[in-house]
């Protein structure tokens, strides 16, 4: 008779049991081509939050000489005249490296020291990228200085100046008179110039931090709406199930590009502005797939233990039942990611996103000229592929995921 | 039956209520509109008692004010601007001061025609496409579809439609299509074919721009609908009884996959009417989007209001109408 007893539980097991979301991401980046796309989108994101150091007209230092009266000095134009979103950003950067590092280090640890040591370490860089993030906020500070560094230092009047790689900002222009417009790419500029003498290279670098910026945070605001709402519709059911569908309803009863279009054309064309509102009208997608999962698992055996042990219903919700329903919401995060890279872009060729001077993909395109008379293809290729390329990187991931989570697919390799 | 399309009748009543509300107030609470005298002369130079005759018309006309010049508390805006729509008195506009409902009688045909088209265009590749990528399911064929179609959906519409216009349409490359419009000039005095020919003409670049993208959607979730067919018990009997292969495939497993599409066709009506202010904007053509647009840029808010108003109701109709249509496909399906 077959012994049918379960080993004894001190015995150690073959392999290490795999948490789902780890089995989940081994079989996600399974495919070389996910792997290329995480990796273009981790380098974009690099270049959107450190672009004023790849991309600016201003040295990062340089000496001034002495003059009769003064002593040589040196000075730090490029730092000095970052503005408070650069330095927000550079925040930003050194937290999430910060967290990197301490998630790197804690890796051996057993779970729950390791759970413990990075929610600490969570909470006290937020909270300090916070605090220099508003005081930074508090101490606002636009770009202004406009000194033409590269004229000086040909002419000797500062010295030892090192530019950055790209050494354009994204709204300098070459003046009128040298008629450095339309140019080809040159040894200049490694991309040629736009209609208004400005390094196409640089735009294209600082357009990243437009695409990206507008990507991930009108996907946040729409997630935290999304998530909200269908959770405490699917949970509840009943009159709030009624009450909350028919606001998706109501929402997804206007064409999305309708409705930005509308909103866009009352509330203004500012940055944030088209943030919250590709948010706002976004949301409806995340809240039917959320509400659909709540109503599967909310008679789930573990959903009434955790409701028995009289935790708190935020705990239940978002602690207990949100990572198990999760999944199809990450999926369509992708692919919505995609869609706001695009959205985005499409308002800045029509000229109703972002203003000039800010460089984004989308009014770089709608520079390449009128398609109808003068077209000049090779300013709208770099923008052109750059769009596509993220949009297809971020689609793919999406799919992938879609795949990696299908229990269909799960015996096959 | 009836007792269902009932119950989605009335639950349309709320979703219409707070569309209606959401439209009212998010043009009422648009800065600088409520007061501003100078939003409405569009930009002619009057005298100061014209301006404000034609403001006092403009606050009358926006229910801002009753026949005494008394102002009008918020909700009572509202229910008023909502009787005088449901009466049909739609806005004027203020660019081209005309009804809306005119201007959207004008524009509504272009459009439609437009999306019908290259709706059948999206089918007839999709459906194929979904058929034979569901048969040979992980093979080389599948997946160079399944890529090739998502690299389609990524490829900016922006981008590929100029540069198609500026390659094909530009006497600077090659001036094989028109740039602009849908009709040469001299319609007046073509034969019907002839006409129609010209028409065709005009729409081959539009249609190639609006179509490319829609194919993986659906080709993707009609793959899906076949593969689950195939699984059904239903299929096992057919195959038992002796059918052959493609009799089993067309009689029995397309066609029930078929059902699906109901669904689709009626989720992508709203976004055929959102993507064509893209392509109607680039290739010049007179429809709605182009209409919404440069309504955007004038700020002509009461146009604006009303078009999103007559798509989204017609979007609400659409998906009673596919919901009834499942019903009837579909006699397994109840709505308990």
């Amino acid at each position: 008779m077959a012994d049918l007893t379960m080993p004894p539980i001190d015995q150690p097991l073959l392999y290490a049991p795999r948490p789902y979301w780890g089995w989940v991401a081994a079989r996600l980046f399974r495919p070389l081509l996910v792997r290329m796309c995480t990796a273009y989108l981790v380098m974009l994101v690099l270049i959107a939050l450190f672009v004023p150091l790849i991309a600016n007209g201003q040295p990062y230092t340089c000496v001034i000489p002495a003059t009769a009266g003064h002593a040589a000095a040196r000075d730090y134009p490029l730092f000095r005249d970052l503005s408070s979103i650069d330095w927000i950003l550079l925040a930003v950067a050194a937290a999430l490296a910060a967290q990197g590092i301490v998630i790197f280090a804690s890796r051996r640890l057993a779970r729950p020291q390791r759970m413990m040591r990075r929610r600490i370490s969570f909470a006290i860089i937020a909270g300090i990228t916070i605090i220099t993030g508003s005081l930074i906020a508090a101490l606002h500070h636009n770009r202004l200085d406009a000194t033409n560094y590269r004229s000086l230092a040909r002419h000797g009047l500062i010295t030892h100046a090192v530019f950055p790689p790209v050494p354009w900002g994204y709204a300098e222009m070459e003046p009128l008179s040298k008629g450095l417009i339309n140019q080809l790419p040159s040894h200049r500029h490694w991309l040629g110039t736009d209609g208004d003498g400005r390094d196409e290279l640089s735009r294209l670098l600082w357009g990243a931090r437009i695409a990206m910026g507008v990507g991930f945070v009108s996907q946040i605001i729409a997630l935290v709406m999304g998530i909200v709402l269908g959770a405490l519709t699917g949970y509840f059911g009943g009159v709030f199930d009624i009450i909350g569908m028919r606001l998706v309803e109501m929402v997804e009863s206007i064409p999305t590009f309708f409705l930005i279009l509308t909103f866009v054309a009352i509330y203004g064309r500012h940055i944030l502005d088209i943030m919250v509102i590709i948010g706002v009208t976004g949301w409806t997608g995340y809240a039917r797939l959320l509400r659909a999962e709540f109503f599967r698992i909310r008679n789930l055996d573990y959903v009434l233990a955790a409701q028995g042990s009289g935790m708190p219903l935020w705990r239940v919700l978002f602690k207990h039942m949100l990572p198990n329903g999760i999944t199809p919401v990450l999926v369509s995060a992708g692919f919505g990611m995609a869609g706001a890279v695009t959205i985005e872009a499409t308002l800045s060729y029509l000229g109703v996103g972002v203003q000039p001077p800010t460089a984004s993909w989308g009014s770089m395109l709608n520079s390449a000229g009128n398609p109808a008379t003068v077209f000049r293809w090779w300013q709208a290729l770099g923008p052109g592929m750059l769009i596509f390329i993220t949009v297809l990187a971020f689609n793919l991931i999406a799919e992938s995921l879609r795949d990696a989570i299908d229990p269909t697919t799960m015996g096959r390799r | 039956m009836t007792t269902y399309i009932i119950r989605r009748l009335l639950l349309m009543i709320p979703t219409l209520l707070g569309m209606t509300f959401m439209l009212f107030a998010v043009v009422r609470f648009a800065p600088g509109l409520t007061t501003g005298g100078g939003q409405f002369s569009a930009g002619i130079m009057q005298s100061r008692q014209a301006q404000k005759q034609e403001q006092a018309i403009m606050e009358r006309r926006l229910h801002l004010v009753d026949k005494n010049g008394h102002p009008i508390s918020l909700v009572m805006q509202y229910i008023l601007w909502l009787k005088s729509t449901c009466e049909g008195h739609l806005g004027t506009s203020i660019v081209y001061q005309e009804p809306v409902l005119t201007l959207i009688e004008q524009r509504l045909p272009v459009t439609l025609t437009i999306n019908a088209i290259a709706m059948a265009v999206i089918y007839l590749v999709s459906i194929p496409g979904g058929l034979i990528t569901a048969l040979n399911q992980g093979r080389l064929i599948d997946r160079g579809y399944g890529f090739l179609s998502l690299a389609l959906y990524s490829l900016p519409v922006i981008w590929l439609g100029s540069t198609v216009l500026g390659f094909l349409a530009n006497p600077q490359y090659f001036n094989w299509f028109p740039s602009a419009g849908l009709h040469s000039t001299n319609t007046a005095n073509m034969t019907f074919f002839r006409y129609i020919a010209d028409y065709l003409y005009h729409i081959v670049l539009p249609i190639v721009c609006s179509v490319y993208g829609g194919f993986a959607f659906l080709s993707k979730q009609i793959r899906g609908s076949i593969l689950e067919n195939l699984q059904q018990d239903y299929v096992r009997t057919a195959r038992a009884k002796g059918l052959s292969g493609t009799t089993v495939l067309t009689r029995h497993v397309f066609r029930n996959s078929l059902l699906n599409l109901i669904t689709l066709t009626g989720m992508s009506l709203p976004g055929l009417l959102g993507g064509s202010v893209i392509i109607e904007q680039i290739f010049s053509i007179n429809g709605m989007g182009r209409l919404a647009y440069t309504s955007t840029l004038a700020r002509d808010l009461p146009v604006i209001q009303d078009l999103a108003l007559v798509v989204s109701v017609l979007t609400l109709l659409s998906y009673l109408a596919v919901d009834i249509c499942y019903h009837l496909a579909d006699p397994r399906v109840t709505y308990g």
